[in-house]
């Protein structure tokens, strides 16, 4: 009964235009937004081999300089663009692509793509997260609204009561008929992108089970979305009702409770402004230990532990430069306030994530769109990671340079200077993302969120449907 | 074979279908006459299950029409008074659809035997029913019902809209499956087709059966006599 149904409602639904002109659609806007995004990705990729390559060429030929001074005078770390970022470009535009890199202070991430767009952007980017979050659920209700009410309105439903059919084996063969084509199509099109993914030079790392889980996630959002439009047409008489309730619950899932959700999360657990945020972090500094200063309580309580712990009457008498090495303590202690106001704002995140996960039981769109950006490495969590590694690599450098700084000169000896080749030395910024095994776990409370979608959807359906 | 028992449909205070017993056997076919509201598509509606009696029970072929519904469909093949059918598809394609449903699988040539034998023209079988008129289309509504090897027909008003062409020639189909021993209940309002095909005739009023002859004993003018005669009681009573 599921199988007959399936092949007839295939055959009608390919004889029904609707289909045909939505497959179009669907096609026609992927492969314009598949090729905006490429061209996108891959001038942004490339000012992102150059950048980093300049920037690297710029620190290595530094020439002769004193280590304090190539510590103010900085290097950049750049975030990469990663393959699946085509697919689902997520917060990249919203959260920079370089972060400077300096002595004492932790930057933050600068050359928001967003800010270099004209007004018109707020009119949203045509790119093909837009058509698999948004477009492609409403096509399908363009497909599925009427699946059943029109058995109901043509009177096919009684003939069919009458040969015995059972209720939800003929509605899951329409499931069927309606997800079978969108999976092909789908598939089609992660496979062509796939293709041309892994064919694109300097495009990182691209990985086929990514897009493997990528594609999973799609189709079950698809089938939920099917399951809520079949719910809806099975539980109204008229064909128009339930294209009014599909667009309404389309319109609360997609459009009303992702935004209601940033709203309530934002207003609940609010970011400090970046004017506070400063003020608290130059607060903090002005309390401890200032490298520069070393006059202050701080740095002479430093100076009184450091003699006593090698044993010495005078500064000039320890076996390195205490100036160095007092920058390096000013350091330190400056790492500790970021990192305790910097796991503030990561405090707020993941309370306001809490807020979304809850949303998200209302809303499947929620859950899809974090593992969408989460698989693409183009969430917040990815930006964080790369931040965190950044800072990591800033702390490491100014340990490199203040180090080589107090073992190379002497105490007072400021116009010291390091070799030219020196600067060789420090290693390459390498940032790893997140494998997607590491995505996978940080996300579970989405994926079983999504599941219980999904399953509960189907529930529903079975109930609803078990006698037509 | 049909049997019902004392089958009674309220709803509220409104009987819509009061006490009825009767029985099809094999090989006849009963046909209901009555004005709109006399019960005939009650009783066809619960016959089919499509409906629970509030008294009384009915049988196809010695199963409960209450109690198994879904194995009393196996035995009955049902056309309405506006067969409808997948416009898109055609009537080969709608009648595997159909027959699929009640677990029935056949060949290609199978299934335009069971067309030929409904009396449908075979430049019409690849062709979409759309376009198909109320006659051909309840043509394959036999077709369906042959397909099924139904031993019970139920036909609402099957008639009502055809031709008198169209008519005759589905009066003769239903001479076809007589012979083939299957029990017809038919509600119509077609006396003269009723006259043509029935074994049995009754007339409904308020849910009840007034009258009931074998149609040997009965002339096309007594009944229509008759059947006026209960109809103009009705008025004159309300």
């Amino acid at each position: 009964m599921i199988v007959h149904t399936f092949r007839k409602e295939i055959k009608e639904l390919w004889r029904d235009g609707r289909v045909r002109i939505a497959f179009i659609i669907v096609l026609f806007l992927t492969a314009i937004a598949v090729f905006i995004s490429t061209n996108h990705y891959k001038n942004v990729n490339e000012q992102y081999v150059e950048a980093s390559a300049n920037e690297r060429e710029v620190w290595d030929n530094q020439g002769e300089k004193n280590p304090h001074s190539a510590a103010h005078y900085g290097t950049y770390a750049f975030k990469p663009k990663y393959p699946l970022s085509l697919i689902d470009q997520g917060v990249d535009k919203y959260t920079g692509t370089s972060i400077f890199l300096e002595a004492h202070n932790r930057n933050e991430a600068q050359f928001i793509a967003a800010s270099d767009q004209t007004g018109l952007a707020r009119f949203g980017d045509l790119t093909p997260d837009f058509i698999l979050l948004f477009i492609i659920p409403l096509l399908l209700i363009l497909i599925a609204y009427n699946s059943i009410t029109k058995e109901k309105e043509n009177g096919t439903l009684t003939l069919l009561n009458s040969q015995g059919a059972v209720g939800w084996k003929i509605v899951f063969g329409k499931w069927m008929a309606i997800f079978f084509p969108v999976c092909i199509l789908l598939s089609a099109l992660f496979l062509i992108t796939g293709l041309l993914l892994s064919n694109l030079p300097d495009f990182g790392v691209f990985s086929w089970a990514s897009l493997f889980t990528l594609l999973v996630t799609y189709l079950i959002y698809y089938a939920i979305f099917i399951n809520l439009i079949l719910i809806i047409s099975a539980s109204v008489s008229k064909s128009g009702i339930a294209l009014v309730l599909s667009l309404s619950v389309w319109i609360l899932v997609c459009l009303v409770l992702p935004k209601a959700a940033s709203n309530l999360a934002e207003y609940k657990y609010p970011y400090p402004t970046r004017q506070e945020f400063s003020e608290n972090i130059a607060q903090d500094k002005k309390q401890g230990l200032d490298g520069h200063n070393p006059w202050s309580k701080a740095a002479k309580e430093l100076e009184e532990q450091t003699l006593k712990k090698y044993g010495v009457d005078s500064l000039s008498q320890l076996p390195f430069n205490y100036d160095g090495y007092r920058m390096q303590k000013g350091e330190e202690h400056e790492a500790e306030i970021y990192f305790k106001h910097y796991n503030y704002l990561k405090t707020q995140y993941s309370n306001q994530n809490g807020i979304y996960q809850k949303l998200a039981a209302i809303s499947p769109y929620l859950p899809v769109r974090f593992l969408s950006m989460a698989i693409a490495k183009t969430d917040y969590n990815t930006h964080w990671d790369f931040s965190d590694a950044a800072e990591n690599y800033r702390i490491e450098t100014q340990k490199f340079l203040n180090d080589h700084f107090a073992e190379a000169s002497t105490y007072g000896e400021w116009g010291f200077k390091a070799d030219a080749d020196f600067w060789k030395q420090l290693p390459k910024f390498n940032y790893e993302p997140p494998s997607l095994s590491k995505i996978i776990q940080t996300n579970t409370s989405s994926i079983i969120i999504m599941l219980v979608w999904l399953v509960g959807s189907f529930t529903l359906l079975f109930f609803t449907t078990k006698s037509l | 074979m049909i049997r019902i028992n004392n089958l009674t449909k309220t709803y509220g205070d409104f009987t819509a279908l009061d006490s009825l017993c009767l029985t099809v056997k094999e090989g006849e076919i009963y046909c209901l006459l009555g004005a709109n509201g006399a019960g005939k598509t009650t009783t066809i509606n619960l016959l089919l299950g499509f409906i629970k009696p509030t008294l009384g029970s009915a049988y196809i072929n010695d199963i409960n029409v209450v109690e198994k519904p879904k194995l009393t469909k196996n035995h009955l093949a049902y056309i309405p008074e506006n067969l409808m059918l997948y416009p898109s598809l055609s009537a080969i394609e709608n009648l595997d659809y159909f027959s699929g449903i009640a677990n029935k699988k056949f060949k290609k040539s199978e299934l335009e035997a069971f067309l030929v034998e409904a009396g449908l023209q075979t430049s019409a079988f690849h062709k979409s029913v759309a376009k198909y008129s109320k006659g051909m289309r309840q043509k394959v509504g036999i077709a369906i019902a042959l397909a099924k090897d139904a031993k019970v027909l139920l036909l609402d008003e099957p008639t009502s809209g055809l031709d008198p062409k169209a008519s005759n020639e589905f009066g003769q189909l239903l001479q076809k499956l007589r012979q083939k021993g299957v029990a017809t209940l038919m509600a119509t309002h077609d006396l003269f087709r009723a006259k043509e095909v029935a074994t049995t005739i009754g007339i409904m009023k308020d849910g009840q059966l007034k009258q009931q002859w074998s149609v040997d004993t009965l002339s096309l003018k007594e009944l229509e006599d008759s059947y006026l005669e209960t109809m103009s009681y009705n008025s004159l009573q309300s």
